[in-house]
């Protein structure tokens, strides 16, 4: 408060303390090259034209912007001019009117927003109904009163939904629904023609869903339970986790020893919970079927949460194969072996496929073992002949280079196919899986990462412990690297909790799916904007609250200070 | 000093065990892996086979009828009997799947390329606006990108195409005309000019290429000369104007081709281009053609009338004879209509049937044309004068758009979430590039005397490529992988088309294996190029 008092004292000029070189400033700011004058004079059209424009639309808070900008504009020049800056117009100075271009800018940023906000506003709030009844909700009249006005006997109209539904939207923001009813007794149809007296968000209809939207696919109050249960679990293990984990005094506490081994047992506990375990139905834990029940967001946290628990240990392997040094194969065994292949096979498949090849693609497919020698060239100059280091590589590299989706539709596809006959694995077994391996990959290449950013000498100094290759990695190599590549394994995490809003492309219920539902329920016809809304602000707030996370935790673990 | 240094080795204890010598455990894992691999390997193929033959060989049938595993892909060449919306090249559902796929990898490379192009731009923009030093554009710079980085692609892009495009924009009557620019936004998507090129778009480009080899050596020339005079010859400005020069004289002399122009009956009495202006002036109560709009707003005519009396034209459908002969009609104010068929046959009994006035197209297809019409005598061939390239106009008629080019509402939405998505991950990469220069770099730039874009351009940029590139490939690779989302949007891109023909044909596995080999080699491609590029771009160490 003070220090805007103060800046407003320098509005009054002292004449005798300001010098200005006039001549010097218009060449630096307005005159400087042809481009500057050119790009001002453009800036200047722009920002006059759209103040105006925003001075007819709202007057009241685009003036008030005006006013401001223009004192504290003029409070920051008096102030340049006579050297005397106070606190307030220090920080303009530096970081709103830098520069005549800075200063419009400025002021075209702060009415965009406004009108941004503005218009959201009154989209999401003012104009906006919040009734889970569609029909009353959000209409000037109630479909009742118009029947009851057009003469229509209420007792003949039917009970349950009406069978065609339009909307129209009117120039003036409202929209006109037109309702048709087929009437029970003689089949004739009645269509009442109601005006939304709500332009704005139709939020009734998220509410109306909720609950499908976070639990379960289909309302299901016994299971309910279970999954409040579940969080209950969850709850109890997180809260003394903060406090168990953080402190020193904890460090060799039974305690401590105890909450281990409770999150090592709590994924069965939630599996039961969550999938039953019991056949016979009507009890607590009775199976259910995940394709059916899991849904919303539940399915969303429990897909990214398995692949990552389960490809963490995958991926530290493919890692530390990928990196393995063992001696491989001998290039004297390797080069014959693929030499006997090739002539064997260039004798055996070649000519009967070059007797069958209808084009001269498919001629030269068949001359395919002239492949092998080449192959083995390529293992051994880049493996050296070693297959873990090879199969790591491979594995790592292909799963990386194929979208996410196709490795969805493989896992739903091809599943079944390289199974045994007779052994049916459910769809969300087979996402599950298939995000697991997927994610494996990833997560190789982030701790692959972590591993060689350990110097060299942390593996000399091991090995002349003398304390053997296992030990060497489980007490001094990978609690450094893991703890390099928590962040990024954070980060990793984030994007395959976002990346599970695909799955509803291969027709499971995640939150997508159930919100991509609502648009064709018969209460909520074409309602798609409300629900993708407050699915960005679902998926918003837990990225990025995981991302704030991850920052505190790699300053907390000294990632960098080394 | 004296002695030889000998290794420490013990003689006389035990040697190392064989279960403890690494190389040896080294050998032994290697053929247990080796094993257990072929096992694996070795059950899933077996449950192949087996689950093959459960399917039925219907799988792998050959042409003459028999099955075998060599035949998997020859269904490939059956018709694909669907229907794709959106194609760079033709494509009927009678042609093979093999030709439906490439049309499809065609619109992915599209999306990709353009993509890429387009998120450079717009992450190096927001990456410098990060790092402005007006407080409010880097706020909005972060927010910008903190939303798109915490939110899932597949949600903008269903947003952008369901709740922007689709509900937001106007129906294609009311498209949105913004600033009188020739670009029309609709729910359908973009319409918007797009140069077609005429016959005689050979000579010019002969004259363009001509220019640019002259402008090198003038570049060189003038590069010489100010070394060795060291007078700043203001080579930039020379090059530009000498090729303009050239460039003009090419589409001059390119203007002077007469391969366009149009067949009329004798009987309207056109002799040359400009009569057309008379023929509407003889056929509505009008003095000259500026005074038709004046006359539709005073009520002494009806819009219909005029276009009772306005021109018709026939033409093959996409030909650049038409925007030529429309372009020229547009400029005298000649009210007209157009008739486009498929075939040059239909056009030429449209025209015989008196369903249009004038015939457009080349010269030598109308000499050809006239030869065949019984009358031949009646027909005059008029001769239009063309330019290289014309600009092609959407117009809309009926509920569409002709003329111009189009991008699609699909198009439009993948294009947009894929750029604003990867863009501020590129935004993000870039000013992490721009900040780890280091300032010391900068001030040595400015000491030098050196202006602002050179600093930029000399100093600044090139190092911050080196840590840029690495991970802005992965980003392009993202971007490559990620328009596969292309199926939440229906724009018919690889993946979305492979999955179709998965659908109609049933060979799954075919075709997973094909989706992927393709995704994996356009990984590589990109990986590759960029490789390439790093490797440019790399401090070259001493």
């Amino acid at each position: 408060m003070q220090t805007i008092l103060h800046s407003f004292k320098l509005l009054a000029p002292k004449p005798g303390k300001m010098h200005f070189n006039w001549r010097q400033f218009v060449a630096e700011n307005l005159t400087g090259s042809w481009l500057m004058s050119l790009w001002l004079i453009v800036l200047t059209a722009v920002v006059g034209n759209y103040a105006f424009t925003q001075l007819l639309a709202a007057p009241v808070t685009t003036s008030l912007v005006l006013v401001v900008w223009v004192l504290t504009v003029l409070m920051t020049i008096m102030a340049e001019l006579q050297k005397e800056h106070t606190r307030l117009t220090l920080w303009l100075k530096g970081n709103l009117y830098s520069s005549i271009t800075n200063v419009q800018i400025s002021l075209l940023l702060v009415l965009l927003i406004l009108s941004a906000v503005r218009g959201f506003y009154g989209y999401a709030w003012v104009n906006a109904s919040f009734s889970t009844d569609p029909v009353p909700a959000a209409y000037e009249s109630t479909i009742e009163d118009v029947l009851v006005k057009d003469g229509v006997d209420l007792s003949r109209m039917p009970a349950g939904l009406p069978f065609e539904r339009i909307t129209m939207r009117n120039a003036a923001g409202t929209s006109t629904r037109q309702t048709s009813y087929l009437l029970s007794e003689d089949k004739s149809v009645v269509t009442v023609t109601t005006t939304n007296i709500y332009t704005g968000a139709t939020w009734g209809a998220v509410g109306d869903n909720l609950a499908n939207l976070f639990i379960f696919r289909f309302k299901a109050p016994e299971l309910i339970g279970r999954i409040w249960l579940s969080l209950g679990l969850l709850a109890v293990l997180i809260v003394p986790s903060f406090v168990i984990y953080r402190q020193e005094r904890f460090k060799r506490s039974i305690v401590r020893r105890v909450l281990n081994w409770a999150w090592f047992l709590s994924p069965l506990v939630l599996y039961a919970l969550l999938r039953g375990v019991i056949e016979t139905p009507g009890t607590i834990l009775t199976i259910v079927n995940p394709d059916v029940v899991w849904g919303g967001f539940l399915l969303s946290v429990i897909i990214a949460v398995f692949a990552i628990v389960v490809s963490f240990p995958l991926g530290v392997l493919l890692a530390l194969g990928r990196r393995s040094t063992i001696p491989g194969i001998p290039a004297w065994v390797t080069y014959p072996l693929a030499a006997v292949a090739c002539i064997w096979l260039l004798f055996t498949s070649t000519p009967e496929m070059v007797a069958t090849s209808r084009s001269t693609f498919s001629t030269v497919i068949s001359y395919w073992p002239l492949l092998l020698p080449v192959l083995a060239y390529l293992f051994q100059r880049s493996f050296n002949g070693n297959v873990v280091a090879a199969f790591s590589t491979v594995f790592i590299e292909v799963w990386r280079g194929v979208p996410f989706i196709t490795v969805l539709f493989m896992a739903i596809i091809l599943f079944p196919i390289f199974l045994p006959q007779g052994m049916e694995v459910l769809n969300t077994i087979r996402v599950l899986v298939g995000t697991a391996l997927f994610s494996a990959a990833y997560l190789a290449e982030n701790v692959r990462g972590g591993l060689q950013a350990i110097p060299k000498g942390q593996y000399e100094a091991a090995d002349s412990l003398g304390i053997g290759t296992f030990n060497k990695y489980r007490l001094i190599i990978m609690p450094q690297a893991l703890r390099l590549v928590i962040p990024a394994i954070v980060g990793q995490f984030i994007g395959l909790f976002k990346d599970t809003s695909l799955v509803f492309l291969v027709g499971l219920f995640d939150l997508l799916a159930v919100a991509n539902t609502i648009s064709s329920q018969p209460n909520w016809l074409g309602i798609r904007t409300e629900p993708y809304i407050v699915l960005m602000l679902i998926y918003f707030i837990c990225s990025s609250g995981m991302a704030w996370y991850s920052r505190r935790l790699e300053k907390q673990l000294g990632v960098g200070e080394r | 000093m004296a002695g030889k240094l000998t290794p420490n080795i013990p003689t006389g204890q035990e040697p190392v065990p064989f279960w403890r010598d690494g190389r040896v455990l080294g050998v032994i894992a290697q053929i247990a892996f080796v094993i257990g691999l072929a096992l694996v390997a070795w059950w899933f193929i077996n449950n192949i086979a087996a689950n093959i033959v459960n399917l039925g060989s219907s799988q792998f049938v050959c042409d003459d009828g028999s099955s075998s595993y060599r035949c998997a892909y020859d269904f490939m060449s059956a018709d694909a009997q669907f229907d794709i919306a959106e194609t760079i090249v033709d494509y009927t559902p009678a042609d093979s799947y093999w030709r439906a796929l490439g049309v499809a990898a065609l619109n992915t490379i599209k999306v990709t390329v353009l993509g890429i192009v387009l998120t450079t731009i717009l992450g190096t923009l927001v990456g410098i606006a990060r790092l402005s030093q007006n407080w409010l554009v880097s706020n909005v710079a972060k927010w910008y990108v903190d939303f798109f980085r915490n939110t899932p692609l597949v949600l903008q892009l269903i947003f952008i195409y369901f709740s922007f495009i689709l509900i937001l924009l106007p129906g294609i009557k009311e498209a949105i005309h913004p600033l009188g620019l020739p670009i029309f936004i609709s729910q359908r998507g973009l319409n918007f000019a797009w140069p077609v090129y005429l016959p005689s778009f050979a000579t010019w480009l002969a004259f363009l290429v001509l220019g640019l080899i002259q402008a090198q050596v003038l570049w060189m020339i003038l590069g010489r000369r100010e070394e060795q005079t060291g007078h700043d010859s203001n080579r930039v400005a020379w090059v530009i104007v000498s090729f303009v020069l050239v460039a003009g004289l090419g589409w001059f002399v390119a203007s002077n081709d007469h391969s366009q122009g149009v067949l009329v009956n004798k009987s309207i009495r056109v002799r040359q281009f400009g009569d057309f202006e008379q023929l509407i002036i003889s056929r509505l109560p009008v003095g000259k053609l500026s005074d038709i709009d004046r006359a539709i707003t005073d009520g002494r005519l009806t819009q219909d009338a005029v276009d009772e009396a306005s021109v018709k034209v026939c033409v093959l459908r996409d030909s650049a004879s038409e925007a030529n002969f429309t372009a020229q009609l547009r400029s005298l104010g000649v009210p007209y209509s157009v008739q486009r068929f498929s075939r040059q046959d239909q056009v030429t009994e449209a025209y015989t049937a008196g369903e249009c006035e004038a015939y457009v197209g080349s010269t030598a297809v109308l000499a050809a044309e006239r030869d065949v019409l019984e009358d031949s005598g009646a027909h005059l061939l008029v001769s239009v004068h063309e330019t290289p390239m014309r600009l092609s106009l959407p117009r809309l008629e009926g509920f569409n758009f002709v003329g111009g080019a189009k991008m699609t509402a699909e198009f439009t939405a993948i294009l947009i979430g894929l750029v604003l998505n990867t863009g501020a991950s590129v935004a993000e990469i870039v000013r992490a590039g721009i900040q780890s220069v280091s300032k010391g770099q900068s001030e040595a730039a400015k000491a030098l005397g050196l202006s602002e874009s050179q600093r930029l351009r000399l100093v600044v940029l090139p190092q911050a490529l080196r840590v840029i590139i690495p991970p802005l490939t992965s980003q392009y690779l993202n971007l490559a992988k990620n328009s596969t989302l292309a199926q939440a949007v229906a724009y018919p891109d690889f993946w979305t088309i492979s999955y179709t023909t998965i659908n109609q044909s049933g060979r799954a596995l075919q075709l997973m294996l094909l989706v992927m080999a393709a995704y994996l080699s356009l990984s590589l491609a990109i990986s590759a190029l960029l490789n390439w590029y790093n490797r440019k771009a790399a401090i070259v160490e001493r």
